[in-house]
């Protein structure tokens, strides 16, 4: 019974003239939406190469120099872009793709991509994820809001019964008729979208696992919507309501859900305004972290404690230059008081993603947009990887340059030269974002809420229907 | 038969709860977005508001150090912070240039949420280093905010829809419509005036929820100044219905309705903008961010190694600084001031590219924007709420300016080696945002009666191709 009710749905499906536009003008979506993603993806990893070879020459060719003013001079961290951007592009657009690595201060991200479009890209962009996310869900709407309605409306429900057949398998047969096309779309498109990037050059970290487990988000995410559209079709008697009340449970889950919780979120953990930021960090900086010890009252007794130690009286007696080796000191000062800042954002941060967990009960779409943003790595946990990595490398660039500073020079020796070859000598900044598993470490709770979707909307197709 | 028929559509619509779960719907939806939107404009004012504190309060110790060091007093602060040096009052003294919410503000979020709505240019600091944008949590603006704009544009057709995609095929479908043949009225008129009682209530309906709900959230606007922003709603609600009322004399049944409705919903709300702005990205592609970095590199390092050329060089190009320069005085600030000068004229072509292919693309669509009514009221709400792309650009140019006259006018105590003094205070200059004022509205409502009219006259065309009533119901 299964097996004929499969075959029967699947054949009324492709004799569908609606049914076959609607597969049609996914399957062009998809293909330019992809097209589009592998132009830009390739585009903008030529310009980060490019970017990041030259700004990596203009470090090394400084030329002789004060370690200070190099420190100044500062050089830029670039964010690559990842492959499976390909299919999920994801906050990508909002952050920011380059960072400024200078001596005293940690710098935001600069130059996001929002920034220079204008107000129409807020409509959203044409990429696989927006396919993904939204059309293929409303395709299923359109596919399943009458399977059981028609059957309803034309009598042939009569027919059903008299045959004796379990409801389950009936209700399966059905799942299986709006499973496989989603399926197999989804899995074409998973295919070739591997296929392009193993051909793509220099494809980096992209690895058949990763897109494996996107797809299973997919296929999860794709399989609650339906079973809430059968169950929808199930219980209703009309095909026009069925259809009317699904198409609601649409803009819930996929716009007005989302929507609501970026509000609510932004509203009970708000970050400061860069301004406040700013003022934030400076305000520690002049009375001390937290308070107490102001740094200026803290070099004071640095400087005790090393002439103490070294048993010297004076500050020229010490065998390295005492002038950078406070600097040096200074400068991890302040990176605590950046890290204390940025905690306190990472918090907030934290805080809102908890809230967007905890919406998730009235929308499957959060918990499979994180999942797949995540293990795309183009969500914002990934960003903050990435720029805490780059103000790791801040600090030992800092360290390296005070390091040189203080051992090739005397006490007030500002006029200080270091040789055109000490740049080469500090390694070049390489991130790598993080790996599948730790990606999956950090979003159990995500997996789990859509796994729980997933058995919910199952208990609730299969198990609460006694009789047609 | 017109009486007949408002009766009958009002008990039945009464009777089956719609205008009720309407009713409520629509007050919900605009209290929420009414409540989000007011909520953001009220923390910009007090984010913008604390900003002024704080300068006030600074400038307080500020004039108290100054008046110390005019009367004699050793202070205790920093040498390079003492304020009667000009760069100290530019640098850690700079003004707040605050862009404040306009009264409608709260309509649409629009560019709102990616950009700071006030920013403190310092004298020494260059353009370049002005960053426009917001720290914010970028998945906040992945998922859009849900403001008035959002209910209007996407949400309200989608109700629209619901409300009228069976008004011809639900008496097909319950057999009434061979009744309703025998009256002395033609089947398009008769959908016409369906949907007219339809659109009536809607707009009914909407009318009152703004009234509640500006009674329910005060948001310090009066109904005049909501003028503008109704129009534009009417517009695009009239627009919908047309659309419905042709959709319902083309298509057939009730789910073929709705499908083709939710399609064309789809085409004009997510398809034809994602394409514009596609195409405009294509037609004018932004330059890139990244390689515009390695050119400001390298015009700065070639600034840095010529600086005391450079300086040279700005003294002969403004002799007034020149008068008093005595050569044995010249800073760190001398020379890094003039050089910045021209590292900001050499970026000026670099910087200007983005800013134009922005216009190019603003450009573009507003050419393109008449294909689909979304785009139309999307910009429309923009620009009233002072949310769009064109006000930040605004914003931008003129902190731009306010930036350059912030220098100009400490670089005079700065060449000619004057200390800033507590009579200087008085004449720091201010910056005053000045809002840009959107004269497109009437354009935009006058185009979206018209895509309506379209609408309504392709409805009548098939009234027309079939006269009689018989193939509507055999259809």
């Amino acid at each position: 019974m299964i097996q004929s009710t499969l075959i029967k749905e699947l054949r009324e499906l492709l004799r569908d003239g609606r049914v076959r536009i609607s597969f049609l003008i996914v399957l062009l979506l998809i293909a330019v939406a992809t097209w589009i993603s592998k132009t830009q993806y390739t585009i903008t990893n030529q310009q980060y190469q490019q970017a990041d070879n030259e700004e990596r020459a203009v470090w090394e060719n400084q030329g002789e120099k004060n370690p200070h003013s190099a420190a100044h001079y500062g050089t830029y961290a670039f964010k690559p872009k990842y492959p499976l951007s390909l299919v999920d592009q994801g906050v990508d657009k909002f952050t920011g793709t380059s960072i400024f690595l200078e001596a005293h201060k940690r710098n935001e991200a600069q130059f996001s991509k929002a920034a220079d479009q204008t107000g129409l890209a807020r409509f959203g962009d044409l990429t696989p994820d927006f396919v993904l996310l939204f059309i293929i869900p409303l395709l299923i709407v359109f596919l399943g809001y009458n399977a059981f309605t028609k059957e309803r409306e034309m009598g042939t429900l009569v027919l059903l019964k008299s045959q004796g057949t379990p409801i389950w398998k009936l209700i399966f047969g059905k799942w299986l008729a709006l499973f496989l096309p989603v399926f197999t779309i989804v899995f074409l498109l998973f295919i070739v979208a591997g296929i392009v990037l193993t051909n793509l050059e220099n494809y980096g970290v992209f690895n058949w696992d990763s897109l494996g487990m996107l797809f299973l988000v997919y296929m999860g995410y794709y399989i609650i919507f339906i079973n809430m559209v059968l169950f929808i079709s199930l219980k209703l008697k009309k095909s026009g309501i069925a259809l009317v009340v699904a198409l609601a449970t649409w803009i819930l889950a996929c716009l007005a859900v989302p929507k609501a919780a970026s509000n609510i979120a932004e509203s009970k953990h708000p970050y400061p305004t860069r301004q406040e930021f700013a003022s934030n960090i400076l305000q520690d900086q002049k009375e001390g972290l937290d308070g107490h010890d102001p740094w200026n009252k803290q070099a004071k007794l640095l400087e005790k404690k090393v002439l103490q130690e070294y048993k010297v009286d004076s500050l020229e007696q010490l065998p390295f230059n005492f002038d950078a080796y406070r600097m040096q000191k200074g400068e991890e000062h302040t990176a605590e008081i950046y890290l204390k800042h940025y905690k306190h954002l990472k918090t907030q941060f934290e805080e809102q993603s908890k809230l967007y967990r905890g919406l998730a009960v009235l929308s499957p779409f959060l918990p499979a947009r994180f999942m797949s943003m995540a293990i795309a790595n183009t969500d914002y946990a990934t960003h903050w990887h990435f720029a805490d990595a780059a103000e790791n490398y801040r600090v030992e660039l800092q360290a390296f340059l005070n390091g040189n500073f203080a051992e090739n020079s005397a006490y007030g020796e500002w006029s200080y030269r270091a040789n055109a070859d000490t740049w080469k000598n500090m390694p070049q900044f390489g991130y790598d974002p993080p790996e599948l598993g730790e990606t999956l470490a950090t979003n159990t709770s995500n997996l789990v809420i859509l796994s729980v979707w997933v058995l919910g909307t199952f208990l609730l197709l299969f198990f609460t229907t006694k009789k047609l | 038969m017109y009486q007949f028929n408002f009766k009958y559509e009002l008990k039945s619509l009464l009777r089956n709860g719609w205008i009720q779960l309407m009713t409520l719907l629509l007050l919900g939806l605009f209290l929420f977005a009414f409540y989000n939107g007011n909520e953001k404009v009220d923390k910009r004012k007090n984010d913008i508001q604390a900003a002024f504190n704080e300068v006030k309060e600074s400038d307080q110790n500020m004039l108290l150090l100054l008046d110390s060091v005019q009367r004699g007093v050793e202070v205790s602060a920093s040498r390079w912070t003492i304020p009667t040096k000009p760069m100290a009052v530019g640098n850690y003294h700079p003004r707040v240039a605050a862009m404040n919410p306009g009264p409608l503000a709260f309509v649409a979020t629009g560019q709102s949420d990616l950009f700071s709505h006030y920013i403190k240019p310092k004298a020494s600091g260059d353009d370049m280093a002005l960053n426009f944008t917001e720290i914010s949590n970028p998945v906040q603006q992945l998922f859009g905010s849900f403001d008035l704009a959002f209910v209007i544009i996407y949400l309200l057709p989608l109700i629209i829809i619901a409300f009228t995609y069976n008004v011809l095929s639900s008496e097909k479908e319950s057999g009434t419509l061979r009744l309703l043949a025998s009256q002395p009225i033609s089947m398009r008129s008769w959908v016409l005036q369906k949907m007219g009682i339809r659109l009536f209530w809607v707009v009914l309906m909407i009318g009152v929820v703004l009234i509640l709900v500006s009674v329910i959230i005060p948001s310090g606007v009066n109904i005049g100044e909501l003028l503008p922003v109704s129009g534009v709603t009417l517009g695009y609600i009239f627009f919908w219905f047309a659309l419905a009322f042709a959709v319902n004399l083309w298509v057939g049944s009730s789910s073929k309705n709705a499908i083709a409705l939710i399609g064309l919903w789809l085409v004009f709300v997510l398809l034809i903008p994602s394409v514009l702005n596609q195409m405009g990205n294509a037609l004018y592609p932004m330059p890139s961010r990244t390689l515009m970095i390695n050119e400001m590199r390298s015009a700065k390092a070639e600034a840095t190694k010529k600086q005391d050329q450079i300086l040279d060089n700005f003294l002969r190009d403004h002799p007034e600084y020149a008068i008093n320069d005595p050569n044995q005085n010249r800073s760190f600030y001398h020379r890094y001031m003039a050089s910045q000068q021209l590292v900001r004229e050499e970026l000026q072509p670099v910087v200007g590219r983005f800013e134009r292919q922005l216009q190019n693309q603003q450009q573009w669509i507003s050419q393109l924007k008449w294909v689909s009514p979304a785009i139309i009221v999307q910009q429309e709400l923009n620009a009233l709420a002072g949310s769009s792309t064109k006000d930040y650009e605004n914003y931008r140019k003129q902190v731009t300016a306010f930036a350059e006259s912030w220098r100009q006018h400490l670089l005079p105590f700065l060449y000619n080696n004057k200390p800033f003094s507590t009579d200087d205070y008085e004449n720091l200059p201010e910056f005053q945002y000045q809002r840009l004022t959107s004269d497109t509205t009437l354009i935009s409502i006058i185009a979206l009666v018209l895509i309506a009219l379209i609408g309504v006259i392709l409805g009548f065309l098939k009234g027309i191709g079939s006269q009689s009533t018989e193939k509507f119901i055999t259809q």
